[in-house]
């Protein structure tokens, strides 16, 4: 008998399900290889890992927290993804909206206005699609390659944010450094409840998987730019504009990045600094990827990977372990999780001889 | 003697269907051997097993009477074995002459073998310019560059898979001559084709197989087409009821003075192009490809458009200017001779390839789809044209090629087109199919659409043609009546000739619409 | 690494994970043979030299000082204010009586965390505001690149000093300030050009930045980064460098002139002691020279003997209080005058710098 690998006519329902399991498995043996040859008792670390982080009401506000931002960002990025538009660039988008939004934030003449927050959203928004719009701009009349020209703008993001917290918008009162004054309290997402950082934002996220679940599952456009995405030249034979591709495409993940962008100033940062982002923007593509450019997996996924990262922290906490050994483990599930996807799409069959 | 090549009870099994289902046969040196044999009949998964892509389930390979053990292509290659691919295993993206020293391995310079390619290819009639990007280069163009390569390699045991469709009457004589030469020379040739005449004047055998098993071993010359095409198909062949002509007076399509630049530098550019096609008219574009074919196609379907609205007309509405969508707006269909990428999207689901083209019958409701109207539309077609497939939710690409034409005919066909484009419409299609596709498409023109056919295969535009042009180097020729011409005419002028009148391409449109 | 936590006790400890959220009841509550818990966020990973690695040797230090009276937690790699909140807020709740940040980037999250934790004790390097439960505590670094600049100007052929600062903040660029006015007094033509990586590791970057600044000219480089790429390309290219954080002069033996390095363990242990006694209080501590908090790393041989013994009297006179590095006339690269002659500059505005002396070639940027 020998193993052959097969390509499957219609990808297994069955094996769809099954393959974050058989993911599971994996990890568990290799975590109980890998921690044990480290000294640490696999049970208690895989424990502290994907259980203790959620056992408390604190733990799962952190946990929805980060993954608010990566699932609407990787939600945007899907749109431009089924299309083949490559925006690599959201965290430059992100960077933008909270530029906007602050900018609302700090300088509306009335810092109690209800209107302060909504305007924020707004101006998040308008700022992370402005971003994209020159990628979009550039790829729709140059045909530049939107891959360049989003990542390279998230660098000229990165620089435009640190001359304005380092120049014009630094905070008077703040000994030189270069951060920003805090928004107002009316410019800030209220907290679910109580102590907890996590924030009413996350309800513009959950709208957003059902607003993005709905068009990708029902809407001629988004089926139009898909057929793009998957087969350019069957969408130039049926007649569909590329350019509607390029646009929408790119449009959706400054929009959502910019929307996170704003949720991160006005929730648990309060202020502009150089940094703002530990790479939302990046990670969103690896959500967006586990997800499968779905929106429940992307909703999934990025609460997945939230509790992969908050994890990280969590057994440097409460076991002592060092942050390089943390990371290697959340390589090796993300290695296992895109393993086991293989399986929707090959089988393995055996064979006389 | 010892058989050059033996099979012995060769099976196998793919996950909806059994491939090959126990098949021996032999082929002695310098013999010319036809596998024959329906779309799906297992005839390439057969020639894959044999060149070592896919592995058998069950069997054995005797190569000079030794067992072939663990079979792979860089094997077949040292034993001598070349395979013509009926899907081509080219790059895209490098020169024919390098696509060749790539298949070769090793070091190679490339002048000198730019050289071979030309003198093999001016010597067996097959014309392949070895410095054109492959991916410039037409159906046709590359499948030469797939018979060159084999040819450059000095065979033992040479495969081709549906050689002749691309070449013109006289090439395909020329290649028969190669052939033989290269059989007298020792050369054992396994010929795949569903053309019987071909297989009767070329070959000496002919294994046919039907739904993987093989119904019979003959020898073509002495066994009567008939008899053949009743092993293959199970059934009497059909024959294409050829239509009373009823040819309306009202201009389906209108192309006036068309002339384009190609896009690129290998491509063939248009040149001064007119030409029209009535309500109720069959007309046939013959040429063999890369003279301007595909150009001709982007050109009416709307995948380029022009800034001169007026130069072409479509039932006397400008539309030069539109994309495709909008042509179709107007009752434009096309069948496109790429099926996976261009007229299906190869990992969408059948019903989603529905709404492809076919969106405009209700399928889209306040921008929103109506996925049951697309998956009746798509239940109809497959009933109605016989489609093979695993229900209308399996992904176009897990269809055989035969089986995805049916279904982009049979979409195309549905949305009730008046004037309908088809580009090579049974390219790969076994006999049976062919023969309903040929039908299809003159019940069609029956009831008064217009069909503009642009083929390489001769007896297929005779066949259901009314009228036939050439397309040669960017030029159209005269129009021709189909009752009124010979194969032998159009064959002279696809491989270039000059035919009387053909210099003034305007006196035949007129000449046509008479 | 830090791993002082045995399985019992992190099954004791996961009990009361988060459950004490915000209640601030954890204080001083802790029996008296419990051992002090003690957290650290460390802004990158602990390497063999840097920032992080002297902040982990004053977590070291009260290890050796409190020996099974301490435990320690420590996290790496957390440099995001969302994230440091939610780890400096973890700590506290599960019972950390002592939590150091070591970023400025720390600062925001940990007066967010401090005032819900009133009994807990904060200590944060680097930062501005304090408060009852939070402590700040800063080097003064312009003490040693005040030293390291004359020693450079000893050295330097070109009279051209070059400078390589992770961020334009008020730490980095007092400091580069610091290090032309050292050179100046030595030689007062001496110019310093700047750049700035916007990172604090870049080692490409940095790199770069290094063999722009030499073939700029510039025969002496000061990095202040958290990486010795500095030192280590400038000694390939045959410049003199000079050290940050860390004594660096096992990356370039030959050219590495000395290293201002920090010292933070009688910080560490006197907030550790404190706490453990019940006697700590928050203090703003802003220490160099006098109190071994900035040290000088061993002189290069190849600096003269008798330059390297005014090297050490300086040090004694800074220490003493005799020297003031930023002790006027100071002009800016305008030329206007912004340290009158016979005054010295007021603390706030040296925590505060955000110009540049004459002679600094560069900007902000």
């Amino acid at each position: 008998m020998r193993p052959l690998i097969e390509r499957r006519t219609t990808p297994s329902i069955a094996i769809t399900v099954a393959a974050p399991a058989a993911a599971t498995v994996l990890t568990v043996v290799f975590s109980f290889l890998f921690f044990d040859a480290l000294g640490h008792n696999p049970v208690s670390t895989l424990h502290a890992f994907f259980v203790m982080p959620l056992s408390s009401l604190n733990g799962i506000s952190e946990w929805l927290l980060k993954a608010s931002p990566l699932i609407l960002i990787a939600l945007g990025l899907a749109i431009g993804f089924r299309a083949n538009i490559w925006n690599i660039g959201a965290e430059g988008q992100l960077i933008l909206g909270a530029v906007a939004a602050t900018s609302i934030g700090l300088f509306y003449p009335d810092k109690e206005s209800v209107f302060l927050l909504p305007l924020m959203i707004l101006a998040g928004m308008l700022g992370g699609m402005a971003w994209a719009a020159i990628p979009a701009f550039l790829k729709h009349k140059c045909n530049t390659n939107e891959i360049l020209v989003t990542l390279m703008l998230t660098y000229v993001a990165t620089l435009l944010l640190s001359y304005l917290v380092h120049g014009p918008w630094r905070d008077p009162f703040g000994f030189n450094y270069p951060q920003t004054a805090l928004l107002p309290p009316a410019a800030m997402f209220d907290p679910l409840s109580g102590p907890y950082r996590v924030n009413n934002s996350v309800y513009i996220t959950i709208f957003a998987v059902g607003v993005t679940w709905f068009f990708t599952k029902y809407s001629f456009l988004s089926y139009r730019i898909s057929v793009g995405g998957a087969a350019p030249t069957a969408a130039r034979y049926a007649g569909y504009r590329e350019s509607t591709s390029i646009w929408l495409g790119l449009m959706a993940g400054g929009a959502m990045a910019g929307i996170a962008g704003m949720a991160e100033v006005a929730g648990p940062l309060g202020q502009l600094s150089p940094h703002i982002s530990p790479g939302y923007g990046f990670t969103a593509i690896i959500v967006a990827f586990i997800g499968r450019l779905h929106a429940v997996g992307i909703l999934l996924g990025g609460l997945f990977i939230s509790l992969l990262y908050i994890g990280g922290d969590a057994v440097q906490i409460s076991l002592g372990m060092s942050s390089s050994v943390t990371r290697i483990f959340q390589g090796a599930l993300l290695f296992f999780l895109l393993a086991a996807d293989f399986l929707i799409f090959y089988r393995i069959r055996f064979v006389k001889g | 003697m010892t058989p050059r090549l033996e099979l012995q009870n060769i099976s196998k099994r793919y996950p909806s269907v059994q491939a090959n289902d126990g098949i021996s046969l032999q082929v002695m040196p310098g013999e010319v051997h036809a596998i024959l044999g329906e779309n799906g009949a297992g005839k390439s998964t057969l020639m894959k097993i044999i060149y070592g892509i896919v592995r058998a389930d069950e069997g054995e390979i005797f190569c000079n009477g030794q067992p072939i053990g663990v079979h792979k292509p860089t094997l077949s290659r040292k034993l001598g074995i070349e395979m013509v691919h009926q899907h081509f295993a080219l790059f895209e993206s490098v020169t024919v002459a390098e696509n060749i020293a790539i298949s070769f391995g090793g070091k190679y310079d490339i002048v000198k073998l730019s050289q071979q390619v030309s003198e093999v290819s001016e010597r067996y009639g097959l014309p392949v310019n070895p410095r054109s990007l492959v991916h410039h280069l037409s159906v046709g163009e590359r499948q030469r560059v797939e018979i060159v390569r084999c040819l450059l390699q000095n065979p033992k045991v040479l495969i081709l898979d549906e050689p002749t469709s691309v070449l013109t009457p006289q090439a395909v004589s020329r290649l028969f001559e190669t052939l033989r030469l290269l059989a007298a020379e020792g050369c054992s040739i396994l010929y795949i084709s569903h053309k019987l005449y071909e297989v009767k004047e070329l070959c000496d055998t002919a294994t046919v197989l039907r739904d993987g098993r093989v119904t019979g071993t003959i020898s073509p010359k002495k066994t009567s087409t008939a008899e053949i095409a009743q092993l293959m198909v199970g059934t009497d062949l059909p024959q294409t009821v050829k239509k009373a002509s009823k040819i309306s007076d009202e201009h389906a399509l209108v192309i006036r003075n068309v002339t384009t630049s190609s896009e690129d530098q290998f491509g063939a550019s248009l040149n001064d192009i007119s030409l029209s096609v009535r309500r109720g008219e069959i007309v046939g574009i013959a040429g063999v490809s890369g003279n301007g074919q595909a150009e001709l196609e982007r050109l009416i379907s709307g995948e380029t458009t022009l800034n001169d609205a007026e130069s072409i007309q479509l039932f006397e509405q400008p539309i030069a200017h539109l994309d495709a969508g909008k042509r179709r707006d107007l009752g434009l269909a096309f069948i496109p001779v790429e099926r996976l990428g261009r007229g299906a999207v190869p990992s969408h689901r059948l019903n989603e390839n529905a709404v492809l083209t076919a969106y405009r019958l209700n399928m889209v409701e306040n921008g929103l789809l109506k996925m049951n109207r697309a998956n009746r539309f798509t239940e109809k077609v497959i009933k109605k044209f016989g489609v093979k497939a695993n229900g209308l939710e399996s992904v176009a690409s897990s269809l055989s090629g035969g089986n995805l034409q049916k279904y982009i005919v049979g979409r195309e066909i549905e949305q009730n087109p008046k004037f309908l484009l088809v580009a090579q419409p049974t390219w790969g299609l076994d006999v049976g199919a062919a023969a309903f596709v040929r039908q299809t498409l003159v019940n069609l023109c029956n009831s008064g659409t217009a069909v503009l056919v642009i083929s390489e295969e001769l007896d297929e535009l005779f066949e259901i043609c009314d009228r036939l042009l050439v397309l040669y180097q960017g030029r159209l020729s005269q129009s021709f009546q189909c009752n009124e011409t010979s194969l032998e005419e159009i064959g002279i002028l696809m491989a270039g000739a000059t035919a009387v009148g053909s210099d003034n391409t305007r006196t035949s449109v007129h000449a046509s619409s008479d | 690494m830090n791993r002082p936590i045995t399985r019992r006790k992190f099954l004791a400890t996961s009990g009361a994970f988060g459950v004490t959220l915000g209640s601030g009841l954890m204080t001083k509550a802790f029996a008296a043979n419990d051992p002090l818990k003690v957290g650290v966020v460390y802004v990158s990973p602990i390497s063999e030299i840097g920032w992080t690695k002297q902040h982990s040797l004053g977590i070291d230090a009260i290890k050796s000082d409190l020996g099974d009276k301490v435990s320690i937690t420590a996290v790496e790699n957390t440099f995001l204010p969302q994230d440091a909140e939610r780890i400096f807020s973890e700590m506290a709740s599960s019972g950390h009586q002592l939590i150091f940040g070591t970023s400025f980037s720390h600062g925001t999250p940990m007066q967010k965390v401090a005032p819900r934790f009133p009994g807990n004790a904060f200590e944060h390097c680097s930062g501005i505001v304090h408060f009852d439960n939070l402590g700040t505590f800063e080097a003064k670094y312009y003490e040693g690149t005040y030293v390291a600049g004359v020693a450079a100007a000893h050295m330097s052929k070109s009279a051209k000093i070059g400078f390589i600062g992770g961020f334009p903040i008020p730490d980095i660029v007092g400091p580069a300030n610091a290090l032309l006015l050292g050179a100046q007094s030595v030689n007062p033509d001496t110019t310093c050009n700047v750049i700035f990586l916007n990172s604090w590791f870049d080692p490409g970057k940095e790199k770069e930045a290094t063999n722009t600044l030499v073939s700029q000219g510039c025969d002496v480089i000061c990095s202040m980064t958290d990486t010795a790429t500095g030192v280590q390309v400038a000694g390939e290219k045959g410049a003199w460098s000079i050290g940050y954080a860390s004594d660096m002069s096992q990356f370039a033996p030959e050219t590495h002139l000395t290293a201002f390095t920090l010292d933070w363990s009688s910080i560490y242990v006197q907030a550790a002691r404190d706490v453990a006694a019940g006697t700590w209080k928050s203090d703003v501590r802003w220490q160099g020279l006098a109190e071994g908090v900035v040290k000088m790393s061993p002189y290069n041989e190849a600096i003269p003997t008798d330059v390297q013994a005014s090297l050490q009297e300086l040090q004694a006179s800074i220490s003493s209080g005799g020297i003031h590095p930023y002790a006027g006339e100071i002009q800016d690269q305008d030329g206007n005058v912004r340290v009158a002659a016979d005054s010295v500059m007021p603390d706030p505005e040296i925590r505060g710098f955000n110009w540049f002396v004459k002679g600094i070639i560069g900007n902000m940027g």
